[in-house]
């Protein structure tokens, strides 16, 4: 081998290895679903496998005959060696005990084969040197596979091979049991397609390759004639026809070199089905895992439209306190100003009045709304506060309520349990507080949003209605009666009753204004004042139930981070991962399988991937 | 040459069999032709019935099989028999066939499960004079065009007939698809004609006289006691000469089957293709050491066609038709044991439901407790309107007065605290509230009896645990929830409870008086019975339970009411202690009123889930629980024992065999042939319905 050789081997070593390694990393991190589960007890079971096989990376391959009773495999094997090792018979079975032959240089103990259920024999043929040579019973004699059977026996020895020799005659190459048994036993193994009793038989090669090829990959198949070819053999002639190349190729393709390559095929070849086994598992059981996640996600947007409904009737309701927001923002905007003040005044009488009847907000949105008096800031904190305070009594008022939540359990349950997922709910069917806490949360995080936009959507309507010409306006007709009555009073006060008879000489003073005088002022004042309150406020509420219907359209469209059972969403989200884990890990096999396990090269068959269009 | 083979119980009995068939086996045969019948319709009628067992198919179990591809069209007026050519794949059935036939009736290829449809050769007339399609019930018939046609490949079980002018006229030829290749309907085909068949000529070679799949099939052909004529096809002979007697006794040791007669034919396809293939007839059993040498000089191959009209019709007929008949009546393996299935089956589910009846019934502890103020509101309408002359106009003024005073008040309290949710709709919600919990745990039980519950029970319990169908439910349950008419019940429930205590007590007016004091705070517990199949205790856990703590607060609220009705209305020794005193009473009373509305509830909740999730599905537990007890299962068990009985009378006609040939080229024809000639000759005059057959078989 060159170093150029070895270098290759070695990276095709690696590449193996980093198939396994990310094989039993994904192995290791397995959500709470049983399809997983059982996909992961499999390929660990086959990753052991894998593990002995390495170690037996150096032993030379074994190669066991395989076919129907009477299809020749002992007379094979004789001719392969060119002498009589092993009986051959016309009576059926001829082979019970499975006939392990070996060349003296190699030591049978390091096949790791339980020797004891062999005839071994040490024979120097030329064909042995690189390879053991096993004459396995039938699996066609044997109508169960019960302890001591040959079909037991069997099955015993194949998962150690890592070429079958599979014989059959004109009779038997359609037999049904042979054909089931080497399905089970095909995949990591390469096959070699013997047709034999060439003496007697017709050729039925071709019929015979096209029944397979649905299922394996057939490069070649031999036509031989074993009795001959053991006489030519013992005549130390060198064996003619297909025979020979049968010889030939056993002895030059099987050697040291291609050892490693073969048993690296026949390893992918195992975990290629495992996997593909695992995603058709996957396939079949994915559907219901994908009908709970839409559950969940229609219970997501259910609970927000409660939530959004609950929030826009309450907001619809309460329009004394939109008003109060409103007017605290307006006059927030405005600053100091004559109108302002009067806005103020009216806004804290309507709050001190409001106290009385609710001692404290008794909605969500109400408290959302309330209390402009100390500014919006005020209100900001005082919210957080209530909100710590009644998350439960909101919940209630909010729509969430617990016969809701019990509903969502139910439903969710069933899908869980359609679904194969372990996932826990409550040991008490009626402690809910879990779920409370959750719909809490929830709604928490949609009253913080909902919150926000309520600032903004105030923010936006007193700036529309607050603006600067509606401003003065208001200010000029309100200033326009104190400017009135300040000249009247003034009039009186500095003229009529003082001035006015001192430059004119007169002394009919006229009296100062009295009490009948102010009161009515005064009154008349808080009309105006009321009037011109009344008027701005009504202002303020056009648009409003516009404004609120818009608001609440764009809470709906905003989403919940995550609904009432955050852990099963996680465990739905990480199956979900998982199975694209899964096929990204089938693909990187398949394409490693296509890339080093090519099985049209050469004359070693084996099973396809997939079952090719018949 | 063949050695008549000699039931052990002919000798013994030969002289009672003559005695039977003298004059009644016509009508016995009418007999279990009838009971047969009857028999096959039964069994299909009980297994409808106990579907839920999910027992066997019928389809596909040997003996209902021979029911109805052998015993119900073969049991009738005119007999015939069937042979057919029989063995694995690529042997050279249909070369075997084709030499029985004289012609290239079925086509050969060198390649493997060609034949896929079986090819049969009927003799002339037969057709019209009998419906080949009741003859052969599985397969779609086609008359033969070309030697092809059986080749092609189709889901429909195709039989291509043509008629033989050669054979006897009672005498059907088969030749079949194999037994053993990858296509598994070629099995079903073949075993479907080996049913029907009488004689089997069972293609063997070396290389597959001992495979699984053939040993399996003979092995039932040997069951029901069909005669077999071996052909070892393609021997190396001589040298095969020493071999074949130790296969045949392989074979004949792993399938119980006593072959009639044994042929060998030579490898050589040239002869096989031309047609020209010899059969040579072998004797069997042969004596030990059996080689080449023993073979007589004058061994001459024998025509195939001919033996097989020498055959003894009647006695193969009367043997295979009894040989299917005991198979379908073998404890193992025929009808008794799928009725013993059946019952295991049936004892199972009842295990199960009485484990299920008892455990299944939910126990709801927090019912909610009917609205007291309801229940007072209800009371005093009805006693309202049951109020005569100035006592019901005081009344009538104080309530308006009363109403007058307290508007104000409760206006007041309404601007304050909003409008008070009336108490039925608090106890709708409550409600709403416990049928939750109560079909959670539903299902929770559910899911356990899916766990813990047998295979029968498990498909449909999971049907039932869908997913969907909890949605379903649960959009159901609320739909029924929300339009029942808690007042109406209420009302209608007080109406009857209030006249029965009208009837028991005088002191009525005592207990008006104490109603405005009452504020009981029951929970009555109660329990919904699924299962209810008359098995369990369930029956008994019905009636429900009030809490005693509950019952207390009742009592210390409650001031003395004038005693002496209590018994009459509690009614419940459990409430003895204090059933003396007024109290007592009342309490007793509210505890009833409680209890029959909440029965009321529930029993509405039981039914409507019982209606919408779980169906029918209790009864039929029940049903399928006591099956063995149903009548069908009695008539079942009836038909097998009158046709056990009817087979018992003629069970001891002779149950050999098939005299292959009376002339004497080959050596080793017994005594016990000749003498079984005697006995089919005498038998035969006595049986117009075996006439024929004899008479055909004597002709040719």
């Amino acid at each position: 081998m060159t170093a150029h050789e070895q270098l290759e081997h070695l990276a095709l070593l690696a590449e193996v290895d980093d198939l396994t390694d990310r094989l039993s990393r994904w192995i290791d991190d397995c959500p709470d679903w049983q399809t997983a589960h059982r996909a992961r007890a499999l390929l660990k079971r086959l990753l052991e496998r894998v593990h002995t096989l390495r170690f037996r990376l150096e032993t030379p391959l074994v190669v066991a005959t395989f076919g129907g009773t009477g299809t020749g495999k002992s007379s094979l094997v004789n001719a392969l060696v060119g002498r009589e090792v092993t009986t051959v018979g016309r009576e059926r079975p001829t082979t019970t005990t499975p006939i392990l032959l070996v060349h003296p240089d190699i030591e049978p103990e390091a096949l790791e084969l339980d020797l004891s259920a062999f005839n071994v024999k040490r024979v120097d043929a030329p064909v042995l040197r690189d390879i053991v040579v096993i004459d396995c019973p039938d699996p066609d004699t044997s109508e169960t596979s019960a302890t001591g059977s040959n079909l037991a026996i069997l099955r015993e020895i194949v998962p150690h091979c890592d070429v079958l020799l599979y014989t059959s005659t004109q009779q038997k190459y359609k037999n049904a049991r042979v054909i089931d048994e080497l399905i089970d036993v095909a995949s990591g193994c390469r096959l070699v397609f013997v047709q034999t009793h060439a003496e007697l038989d017709s050729d039925i090669r071709d019929d015979w390759k096209k029944f397979l090829s649905s299922d394996y990959e057939v490069p070649e198949m031999f036509f031989v004639d074993s009795v001959k070819a053991l006489q030519e053999q013992q005549g130390d002639h060198r064996p003619s026809g297909d025979f020979g190349r049968l010889l030939d190729l056993l002895s030059s393709q099987l050697g040291a070199a291609r050892r490693v390559e073969i048993r690296r095929a026949n390893l992918i070849d195992l975990l290629q089905e495992a996997l593909a086994h695992c995603r058709s598992d996957y396939d079949a059981n994915l559907p219901k895992v994908q009908e709970l996640i839409e559950t969940l996600e229609q219970q997501r947007v259910r609970l927000k439209e409660t939530l959004t409904g609950q929030l826009c009737d309450e907001l619809l309701v309460n329009r004394t306190l939109w008003e109060r927001r409103l007017l605290s923002s307006v006059t927030d905007m405005w600053g100091f100003s004559p109108f302002s003040a009067v806005l103020r005044l009216y806004n804290g009488l309507g709050a001190f009045i409001a106290s009385f009847t609710f001692f404290r907000a008794r909605t969500s949105a109400q408290m959302a709304l309330i209390g402009a008096v100390q500014g919006a800031r005020w209100v900001k904190s005082r919210a957080k506060e209530n909100e710590a305070e009644s998350t439960l009594e909101r919940l209630s008022t909010f729509g969430i309520n617990d016969q809701q939540l019990q509903e969502s359990r139910l439903v969710i349950s069933g899908h869980i349990h359609t679904a194969g997922i372990d996932y826990a709910m409550s040991d008490d069917r009626r402690d809910l507080s879990e779920l409370r806490r959750q719909a809490a949360a929830l709604e928490g995080e949609f009253l913080g949003d909902a919150g926000r936009a309520v600032d903004e959507v105030i923010e936006e309507l007193a700036a529309a209605s607050g603006g600067w010409l509606t401003r003065v306006w208001y200010e000029v007709l309100f200033l326009a009666y104190i400017v009135f009555l300040l000249g009247r009073v003034g009039y009186n006060f500095f003229w009529s009753s003082f001035l006015g008879p001192i430059v004119s000489g007169s002394n009919s003073h006229e009296p100062l204004l009295e009490v009948d005088f102010y009161i009515p002022a005064l009154i008349f004042l808080v009309i105006w004042s009321g009037f011109l309150v009344t008027t701005f406020t009504w202002g303020l509420r056009r648009g409003l139930t516009s404004r609120i219907q818009k608001f609440a359209q764009s809470m709906a469209e905003s989403r919940l981070l995550h609904g009432l059972f955050p852990n099963l969403e996680e465990t739905c989200r990480y199956v979900v991962r998982d199975d694209q884990q899964l096929t990204t890990l089938l693909d990187q096999t398949t394409s490693f399988r296509r890339h080093i396990a090519d099985p049209s090269v050469g004359f070693l068959g084996g099973r396809r991937e997939e079952p090719a269009e018949s | 040459m063949f050695v008549a083979r000699t039931n052990p119980r002919v000798g013994t009995d030969r002289k009672t069999s003559l005695r039977m068939t003298s004059g009644s086996e016509s009508t016995e045969f009418q007999d279990i032709a009838s009971a047969t019948r009857r028999l096959y319709d039964v069994v299909q009628t009980l297994q409808d019935k106990a579907e839920f067992l999910q027992p066997a198919a019928l389809d596909g179990q040997e003996w209902f099989e021979l029911l109805r591809q052998k015993l119900v069209p073969q049991l009738g007026e005119d007999p015939w028999l069937v042979a057919a050519v029989v063995g694995g794949t690529n042997i050279g059935k249909s070369v075997t066939f084709n030499h029985l036939a004289g012609s290239q009736a079925s086509a050969t290829s060198p390649l493997a499960s060609g034949t896929k449809h079986p090819v049969c050769l009927v003799p002339s007339g037969f057709s019209e004079r009998h419906d080949l399609q009741a003859v052969f019930p599985d397969f779609a018939l086609h008359e033969w065009t070309a030697a092809g046609s059986a080749l092609e490949e189709s889901d429909e079980h195709n039989l291509y007939w043509q008629t033989s002018p050669d054979l006897p006229s009672t005498l059907l030829v088969l030749d079949t698809p194999d037994i053993d290749s990858d296509a598994r309907v070629n099995w079903v085909r073949a075993d479907a004609v080996r049913r029907s068949a009488d004689v089997l000529i069972a293609v063997l070679t070396q290389q597959k006289y001992n495979d699984a799949a053939v040993k399996e099939f003979f092995r039932k052909a040997g069951a029901e006691d069909k005669a077999v004529l071996v052909v070892f096809n393609q021997c190396l002979l001589p040298d095969d000469e020493q071999y074949w007697p130790v296969w045949l006794n392989t074979f004949c040791s792993e399938t119980g089957i006593q072959p009639d007669a044994v042929y060998l034919a030579p490898a050589d396809r040239r002869a096989a293709e031309a047609l020209e293939l010899p059969f040579y007839e072998r004797p069997w059993p042969v004596h030990t050491g059996w080689g080449p040498d023993s073979v007589g000089v004058n061994s001459s191959p024998r025509n195939l066609n001919q033996d097989l009209s020498r055959l003894k019709f009647r006695e193969i007929r009367i043997r295979t038709l009894r040989g299917s008949l005991k198979q379908v009546l073998d404890t193992t393996d025929g009808v008794p044991r799928h009725l013993k299935q059946l019952r295991l089956a049936s004892d199972e589910l009842a295990t199960a439901s009485k484990r299920l009846s008892s455990d299944a019934v939910l126990k709801i502890r927090d019912w909610p407790s009917p609205p007291n103020a309801s229940f007072v509101e209800e009371i005093r309408i009805w006693w309202k309107a049951r109020q005569q002359g100035w006592a019901k106009k005081i009344n009538t003024f104080y309530d308006t007065v009363g109403t007058g005073i307290t508007w104000p008040f409760k206006k007041a309290r309404n601007a304050i605290q909003g409008e008070p949710v009336p108490p039925i709709d608090k106890y709708r919600e409550a409600e709403w509230s416990a049928i939750l919990t109560t079909v959670e745990e539903l299902f929770d039980k559910l899911q356990w009896m899916a766990e813990s519950g047998n295979r029968m029970i498990k498909p449909q319990v999971e049907a039932v645990l869908q997913a969907s169908t909890r949605t379903q439910l649960i959009q159901t349950l609320k739909k029924h929830h929300a339009s029942v008419d808690f007042d109406a019940e209420l009302k209608s429930m007080i109406a009857t409870e209030m006249a029965s205590f009208s009837e028991d007590s005088p002191q009525l007016f005592e207990f008006y008086r104490q109603l405005h004091n009452v504020s009981a705070a029951v929970r009555p517990m109660t329990s919904v019975v699924l299962f209810s199949l008359g098995m369990g205790p369930a029956g008994e856990a019905v009636a429900p339970l009030v809490a005693g703590a509950a019952a207390n607060a009742v009592v210390h609220v409650v001031a003395d009411v004038a005693g002496g009705t209590t018994a009459a209305v509690a009614g419940e020794a459990a409430l003895s202690t204090v059933a003396g005193q007024g109290s007592g009473m009342l309490q007793a009373w509210f505890h009833r009123l409680h209890t029959v509305f909440t029965q009321c509830r529930v029993d509405w909740l039981t039914n409507l889930i019982r209606e919408e999730l779980l169906g029918n599905l209790p009864e039929q537990m029940q049903a399928a629980a006591n099956l063995p007890s149903s009548s069908e299962y009695q008539e079942v068990t009836a038909a097998v024992d009158q046709l056990a009985e009817l087979i018992q009378l003629v069970a001891d006609t002779p149950a050999s065999v098939a005299a292959l040939n009376d002339d004497s080229t080959v050596s080793g024809v017994n005594a016990d042939s000749t003498t079984d000639g005697i006995v089919a000759e005498d038998t035969a005059a006595t049986l117009p319905i075996q006439r024929n057959a004899t008479q055909e078989s004597t002709e040719s």
